[in-house]
Formats: structure tokens, C-alpha cells, sequence
């Protein structure tokens, strides 16, 4: 665990109060988790960054609607998804670049590329509620009961999700897996 | 699988979701199980693939709020800042200071008229009670006077007792002592005319 002399639920609480520079830290420690996040689900870097910016917005304009400062993270994301949703359904769905291009720029080095581009492609492939459940589960690392307070869903379905989820990936990455470790 | 094999808590394990009972309870189910163990590590391998995407970094810093436009207004800026100093300790004294004062002032009447020996003397002009509170101090001091002096002579009169009380007892002593003296001498005196006495009859007796 990370050790951070000021706990976020102390920056909330200062936020709360009007302190500008406290909700910057929030910011800070979170920007990157919530841009990552909205990354995966619209696969442009440009929307993501925009769609993060009004999260953020939201986030400091109903701060004092947040009950439990220690439920801050999923209920950021839960911001994080309603504005997403409605990005989506706004705008028709654009054609984003395409897994490949996508799959080369994240690939970290020392990883062969035929993996990341295979995993690029399976998550492609997923629908948009099981892609949010892996997301949330594999990538952001939240518990069933906090996936389902961000999505508003119940735990089950959050469950039946990730699992049907994670069945089609383990059929789509297994010759990957075979050759990515051999 | 075989009987008894659940995939759902097999997930529910694999991602540190179960609590401690039930995970000793599928780590036991899992060292008898073949189809499981292949099953999860099946689960590991896929999850660890997926984890092969790192995350990028963002490619511009949020910092949204700073800008003044984002800021509250300079009035609800002033107004934060003064609940946040100490000016919100002087002005929360301040107001209680006030509202004494105020309770008080409207108590004081109400005081006043419950005593009518107050309003007799709000009738007297300034002489008149100049002369009432002299001769109100002239008397109490009188009083105090008297009960000093009345004490005074309480406790002298006690101590004039007591000594000659510790007198009498003394002078008592003194004569008993005396007499146990005298009868002392009165003896030894018969004793030596006695023995005055019997010398000549004794120097007779001896020459015959």
C-alpha cells in the first residue's frame, strides 16, 4: 500500500469547505485511474481526456452531495460512467482507431506485441457492459459490491458479467497465451 | 468437474473476493480437484494477459479547478476565508458578549420592580437618600460595633473566670499543703518533749 500523509477522505472533507488546492490533490492522485478507465471504454485518448475534464467538474460541483468520503473512488467512477453513457449515446458511435494502432501504442516494452494486440482485439469484441465489468474488475481492481454501486446493478448481474467475460477472453486469448509464454 | 465444483466461487477466489472461511474451504477443494486447479489457472493466465495493457499516462494534467472561473465567488471566497480563521472565534464571542448585554438589559427592569423598597427610594431626591445611605452605614457600622465589643466582653469575662477559677484551686492546694506541713512539725515536736522528758528519770535510775 502506498502511504499518503494526507488520507482522501481528509482532502474531501477540506474540498468540501471550499478548498480549491485540496480537491486539485484529489485530482491528481485520481486523473489518471479515471482517464484509463474512460480510455478503454471509448478508445480515444481525445475523448477520454475531455470526458475525464467534465467528471472532474462534476465531481467538485457535488462534493457535498457525497455521504461516505471513504466511498469516494466509486462514486467518482460512477460519474465517470454516467458520463460516458451519455457520451455514447449522443454522439454516434465514431470510428475510433482501430485495435492495432491502439494495441502498439500501449504495448510495454519487452511484451510481444501479437499479446497486446490479441487482447486489444478480444476486449473489442466483448460487449460494452462485459468490457465496463472487466474494466472495473481487472484494470481498476474494485470489489463486486463497488462495481455494482458504480454501474447500479445489482452484484449478480455485475457477476454474470465479468464471468460470461472472462469465458470468450480465455477462448480468444488461449493460442496467444500459448505462444505469448512460450 | 466433479460434484460439488462451483464455478462462480471459484471466480469469487480467484479474485480475492471470499472471506477467510470459504477460501480454506476452496483451497482444500482445490489440492482434490484437478478440473478446478485447471480451471483457475485457466483464470490466472487469461487475467494476466489481460493485465499485458498497461496504463497510459494522461497525456494533459487536470487542473481545471485552479482557474478562477471554476472558483467560488469573491464574496463566498471572503465570507470561506473568514469562517476559516480566527475572526470566527472573535465574532462568535462577540455575538454572545451581545446577547448578554442584550439579555440583561431587558432583565434589569424586571429586577428592579420586584423589590418595592427600590422604588421608594427612586422617589427620594439625592439629599435624602445621600442621608438615608449615611445613616444606613452609620447604623451597620454601629451594629458591628456593638457585637465586637458585646464579644469582647464575653471573652474577658470567660477569661477573668477561668483564672480565678485556677486561682481558688492554687490557693486550695496551698493550704492543704500547708497543714500537712504543720501537723508534720506539731509531731516531731511531741517527740522531742517526750524524749526531753524521760532523760532525768533515766539518769536517776541509772545511779542507784
Amino acid at each position: 500500500m502506498i502511504f499518503r500523509a494526507v488520507e482522501d477522505a481528509d482532502l474531501i472533507v477540506r474540498a468540501r469547505r471550499g478548498d480549491v488546492e485540496a480537491f486539485n490533490l484529489l485530482v491528481s492522485r485520481w486523473e489518471k485511474r479515471v482517464f484509463n478507465y474512460l480510455l478503454r471504454l471509448t478508445g480515444s485518448p481525445d475523448d477520454s481526456l475531455d470526458l475525464s475534464q467534465d467528471v472532474f467538474l462534476k465531481a467538485y460541483q457535488n462534493i457535498r452531495k457525497l455521504d461516505d468520503p471513504a466511498r469516494f473512488g466509486p462514486w467518482l467512477f460512477r460519474i465517470a460512467h454516467n458520463e460516458a453513457c451519455s457520451d455514447f449515446r449522443k454522439r454516434r458511435p465514431e470510428p475510433h482507431e482501430d485495435a492495432a494502432a491502439l494495441a502498439d501504442r500501449e504495448a510495454a516494452p519487452g511484451i510481444a506485441l501479437d499479446l497486446s494486440l490479441a487482447v486489444s482485439t478480444a476486449l473489442d469484441r466483448l460487449t460494452a457492459e462485459q468490457r465496463e465489468a472487466v474494466v472495473l474488475k481487472v484494470y481498476q481492481g474494485f470489489k463486486f459490491e463497488e462495481i455494482a454501486e458504480i454501474l447500479g446493478a445489482p452484484v449478480s448481474t455485475v457477476k454474470s458479467r465479468l464471468y460470461t467475460a472472462l469465458g470468450l477472453l480465455k477462448e480468444e486469448l488461449a493460442p496467444a497465451n500459448k505462444r505469448g509464454t512460450k | 468437474m466433479e460434484s460439488g465444483c462451483d464455478r462462480e466461487r471459484l471466480c469469487d477466489f480467484a479474485f480475492d473476493e471470499l472471506a477467510a472461511p470459504a477460501r480454506a474451504e476452496m483451497e482444500r477443494h482445490l489440492a482434490g480437484c484437478a478440473a478446478c486447479a485447471t480451471e483457475l489457472a485457466q483464470l490466472q493466465l487469461t487475467t494476466a494477459a489481460l493485465r499485458v495493457l498497461p496504463d497510459r499516462e494522461i497525456p494533459q494534467r487536470i487542473a481545471f479547478v485552479s482557474d478562477k472561473l471554476f472558483q467560488p465567488s469573491p464574496v463566498v471566497r471572503f465570507f470561506s476565508s473568514f469562517w476559516n480563521s480566527g475572526a470566527r472565534l472573535a465574532f462568535a464571542s462577540a455575538c454572545v458578549l451581545a446577547a448578554a448585554i442584550v439579555f440583561s438589559a431587558y432583565r434589569r427592569p424586571a429586577e428592579t420592580q420586584s423589590h418595592p423598597q427600590s422604588v421608594v427610594t427612586a422617589g427620594m431626591t439625592r439629599d435624602e437618600l445621600s442621608h438615608e445611605m449615611d445613616a444606613r452605614i452609620n447604623k451597620a457600622v454601629s451594629d458591628a460595633v456593638a457585637r465586637v465589643h458585646q464579644e469582647d466582653a464575653r471573652v474577658t469575662k470567660a477569661a477573668l473566670e477561668s483564672a480565678d477559677r485556677k486561682a481558688e484551686q492554687q490557693r486550695r492546694e496551698l493550704m492543704v499543703a500547708m497543714g500537712e506541713q504543720m501537723n508534720t512539725l506539731q509531731k516531731r515536736l511531741g517527740v522531742l518533749t517526750e524524749y526531753a522528758m524521760a532523760g532525768p528519770e533515766r539518769n536517776a535510775g541509772t545511779g542507784q
